[in-house]
């Protein structure tokens, strides 16, 4: 029985062909994973699905019959139901209002709060999702509020769930928590299709794999015959290599250096409680840790955003605990952000003026109060040809490119600036295997040229596979140091989480 | 001051809290929902004026209040398929209202009555004693006696806010208003209209808008005035933020700047405005807006996609 086909499915956005012809069809009780690059139309084809955005052409069937999708209201009728990448969510209100917005319990026009806590406790026992039904949403940790998700689409009765990149704001541990759901969901006869880029993620999960590529659809695999590399090939359209390859580099000078450092958090709690490393000339340092150890202050301290409470800070020899930003790029800091949208780029701007943001004062981009654009333009014209940023034309608004080319804009402008010192705070998150692999070349090209290079990633395998040495970050304190020959992924894991400290990560 | 003049000054500070009321409780309504209605202003012009032209020729208050009604709807409306249909910038929108109401009504005002800056008084209004709500067994009770023979726009203004409150925070259409104000996406994918809960929205909190002005009109005042609303809109906007976007909330404010008018006409009956500059005692009220705005606004936060146009096929 399939419970989901798409017939010759197309949609035309302004100068964009975001789906192109797609047809597939989807068996009850499957895990149906749709993977593809950043842009390849995995979420547009969903959205049209989920009665969201009307298909320029082609036909849907539900349960083998022929159906009119016109809005999301059709969709759920069809007991259809998406938990979205951004999570639909208002973090101002409560649990159970979130889950039953839209099919409200009601005695006549009132809203009856007792009763669809009620039900909102039932079925989160049912279905074995735990959540705390008069929690405030927004108070609530991103694993959960997905749970939210899933709930408020089961109690809509869904029987087709359409789960749109959910493990991209998940920590591992998330993770493995939603596989597990996922998988109960299938047991129970659910439909699950399944968007995502990880290939990791999808050879784990899913039963068959479409792949799209720029709206096309590539084909459609078998996980049991196929491999990530294979996958990878069909998303990007050539050879790409996962694994990194190992460069040696002559390790110079001292260009980074910190000693019991302390910074607080916005909070004023401390949240970086004493870390002493330093990072020299031609090596890359990783920092491992889960995410909330205290990564994101060290980065602030680090760049000038905050200042730490004691300890001292060197950059090239000169001291810069108290020190602006400005101060520290000039001394050769080189940042590269996760966070795109508000550290990396101003995204209604566009790229010709985001690829000098940090430079444009003074020579050669500008002259006294006027901002010399011929120049700003040629230079971005450049660096877009170089870098392979697309769609290629300086003047469309960063905001308009995909993840991966916004990063790449990123590393253009960051590794033009003159520095010695580059902090990478997860480079590739979010991306794609194709612009991952961009990124990973620019580090070990910049490693090669001499340069200080401070990695901290959530992933693992990037860490073990660029660092020269690794710090594990914990609650603040560097609770181990080792090196990739010396660690695996298992003690590296278990350090992370707190188990074992006093002990040497190596085997 | 005695208990009867405590217990008027009282009343009298309800009669110009009430047409700032109403004017929150439009912006409260509508906010919820997502839309910025700064035109209330110059909706409240055209209830003020609509307001005494059907109490006028019907010589009943109540025809005058239906008309306020039905123009607040209507102008509303028209707010509604500038900003939701064609999702038009909801500020440049607001503000087109208010600069039409100041003209047309001067004209209006003109063409009908053959009059400039007053419309004629009015016999049967609101504040008339014929149709003043009588409470004669609060009349003894200090405090509670200003209660007694108030307006019955004012009971109508506690009556709304109360009404409001429900609809927003305990009916199954107040929760989806929030939700369309907060997350209109999210509305979206759980199959609810954010069009039409939001034209509702605007158009039901627009007829407040329309009430207030006729409140100005027919009830605190036996006419209308070219200067009307005198700002009150606005300061009805300020009295939704200060009451953070919820009805009591707004009615709290709305007593503040009330006391704000009241205090400002004691002391231009006790004589010490003589000493002042005239002017400067009438701009009491106002001063207090914004001191009471610089000094709380930080801490209260609109609803989270208040102002924003919303269309479903964004990318």
């Amino acid at each position: 029985m399939k419970a989901l086909e798409v017939r010759n499915i197309s949609k035309m956005f302004p100068g964009n062909l975001a789906n192109d012809n797609i047809s597939f069809s989807v068996e009850r009780g499957e895990i149906f994973a749709i993977v593809g690059e950043n842009g390849a139309g995995k979420s547009t084809l969903m959205n049209i699905i989920y009665g969201i955005y009307t298909a320029s052409g082609g036909d849907l069937l539900v349960n083998e019959k022929e159906v009119k999708i016109r809005s999301v209201e059709d969709a759920i009728k069809l007991r259809m139901g998406m938990v979205h990448q951004e999570f639909m969510l208002i973090p101002r209100f409560t649990v159970t209002q979130n889950i039953v917005i839209g099919d409200e319990p009601h005695k006549g026009i009132f809203f009856d709060y007792g009763r669809a806590v009620r039900e909102v406790r039932e079925l989160s026992e049912r279905v074995s999702l735990t959540v705390n039904a008069s929690a405030l949403v927004g108070d609530l940790p991103v694993g959960v509020q997905q749970r939210v998700e899933i709930l408020k689409v089961l109690r809509r009765g869904a029987e087709i769930l359409i789960f749109d990149e959910p493990t991209a704001v998940l920590t591992p541990e998330e993770t493995v928590d939603l596989f597990v759901t996922m998988r109960k969901l299938q047991a129970e006869g659910k439909t699950i299709l399944f968007i995502s880029h990880k290939l990791k993620e999808v050879m784990e999960i899913a039963n068959r794999i479409a792949v799209l590529r720029r709206g096309k659809l590539q084909g459609i695999v078998n996980k049991k015959d196929t491999n990530e590399e294979e996958l990878a090939r069909m998303m990007v359209g050539r050879n790409v290599v996962l694994e990194i390859p190992k460069v040696d580099v002559e390790v110079g000078a001292v260009a980074f250096a910190c000693h019991d450092l302390h910074v607080r958090n916005k909070r004023g709690y401390e949240a970086v409680k004493g870390m002493t490393f330093d990072v020299h000339g031609g090596e890359i340092v990783g920092i491992a840790g889960v995410q909330g150890n205290g990564q994101d202050e060290l980065v602030n301290a680090m760049i000038g955003f905050s200042h730490p409470v004691s300890g001292s800070m060197e950059l090239n020899g000169k001291n810069m605990r108290m020190v602006t930003t400005a101060q520290l790029r000039k001394e050769g800091m080189s940042y590269i952000t996760e966070d795109r949208a508000r550290r990396g780029l101003v995204m209604p701007y566009t790229v010709r003026e985001n690829s000098v943001m940090g430079q444009h004062l003074g020579k050669p981009f500008s002259k006294g109060i006027r901002m010399d654009y011929d120049k700003v333009g040629e230079f971005a014209e450049g660096k877009v040809k170089e870098y392979d940023i697309r769609p290629g034309d300086v003047y469309d608004t960063a905001g308009s490119l995909s993840g991966g080319n916004q990063q790449k804009l990123i590393l253009a402008r960051e590794l033009s600036l003159p520095h010695n010192f580059l902090i990478a705070s997860q480079p590739t998150r979010g991306l794609d295997v194709g612009a991952t692999e961009f990124v990973y070349r620019k580090l070990l090209e910049e490693k090669k040229a001499g340069k200080a290079i401070l990695l901290i990633s959530l992933e693992l395998s990037e860490i073990l596979g660029l660092s020269d040495r690794i710090l594990v970050m914990f609650e603040g304190r560097i609770v181990g140091e080792t090196t990739p020959d010396k660690a695996t992924e298992e003690a590296l894991g278990l350090l992370m989480l707190g188990v074992g400290i006093d002990k040497k990560v190596q085997s | 001051m005695n208990i009867t003049q405590i217990n008027l000054t009282i009343a009298q500070m309800l009669d110009y809290t009430t047409p700032i009321l109403f004017a929150a409780l439009c912006g409260v309504l509508s906010e919820n929902a997502g839309v910025v209605n700064i035109g209330l202003d110059g909706i409240m012009r055209f209830g003020a004026f609509f307001g005494l032209v059907g109490a006028f020729f019907s010589h009943s208050p109540w025809i005058g209040l239906l008309l306020g009604i039905a123009i607040g709807c209507l102008v509303g409306a028209l707010h509604a398929f500038i900003t939701i249909r064609w999702n038009g910038d909801q500020t440049v929108a607001g503000t087109a209202v208010n600069v039409i109401a100041v003209g047309l009504m001067t004209y209006l005002l003109e063409f009908v009555f053959s009059t400039t800056g007053y419309s004629p008084q009015l016999q049967n209004y609101f504040g008339a004693q014929a149709y003043r709500v009588h409470l004669p067994f609060l009349a003894k009770i200090p405090l509670l006696g200003a209660f007694s023979n108030l307006s019955f726009m004012i009971w109508l203004g506690f009556i709304c806010t109360v009404l409001m409150h429900v609809l927003l925070y305990h009916t199954v259409l107040g929760l989806r208003i929030r939700t369309c104000g907060e997350n209109p996406k999210a509305a979206t994918t759980l199959g609810i209209n954010v069009s039409r809960v939001r034209w509702f929205a605007v158009v039901a909190g627009a007829a407040l808008a329309g009430v207030g002005g006729a409140a100005l009109s027919i009830s605190s005042f036996s006419g209308f005035s070219d200067s009307m609303p005198n700002g009150v809109g606005f300061i009805g906007l300020a009295a939704m933020i200060f009451g953070k976007w919820t009805p009591f909330g707004a009615l709290g404010a709305a007593l503040l700047f009330g006391t704000g008018q009241i205090v400002q006409s004691i002391i231009a009956v006790t004589g010490i405005a003589p000493k002042l500059a005239p002017g400067l005692t009438l701009i009491l009220p106002y001063v207090l807006t914004l001191a009471v705005l610089a000094g709380f606004v930080g801490r209260s936060i609109a609803p989270a996609a208040d102002g924003l146009p919303y269309y479903k096929e964004q990318r």
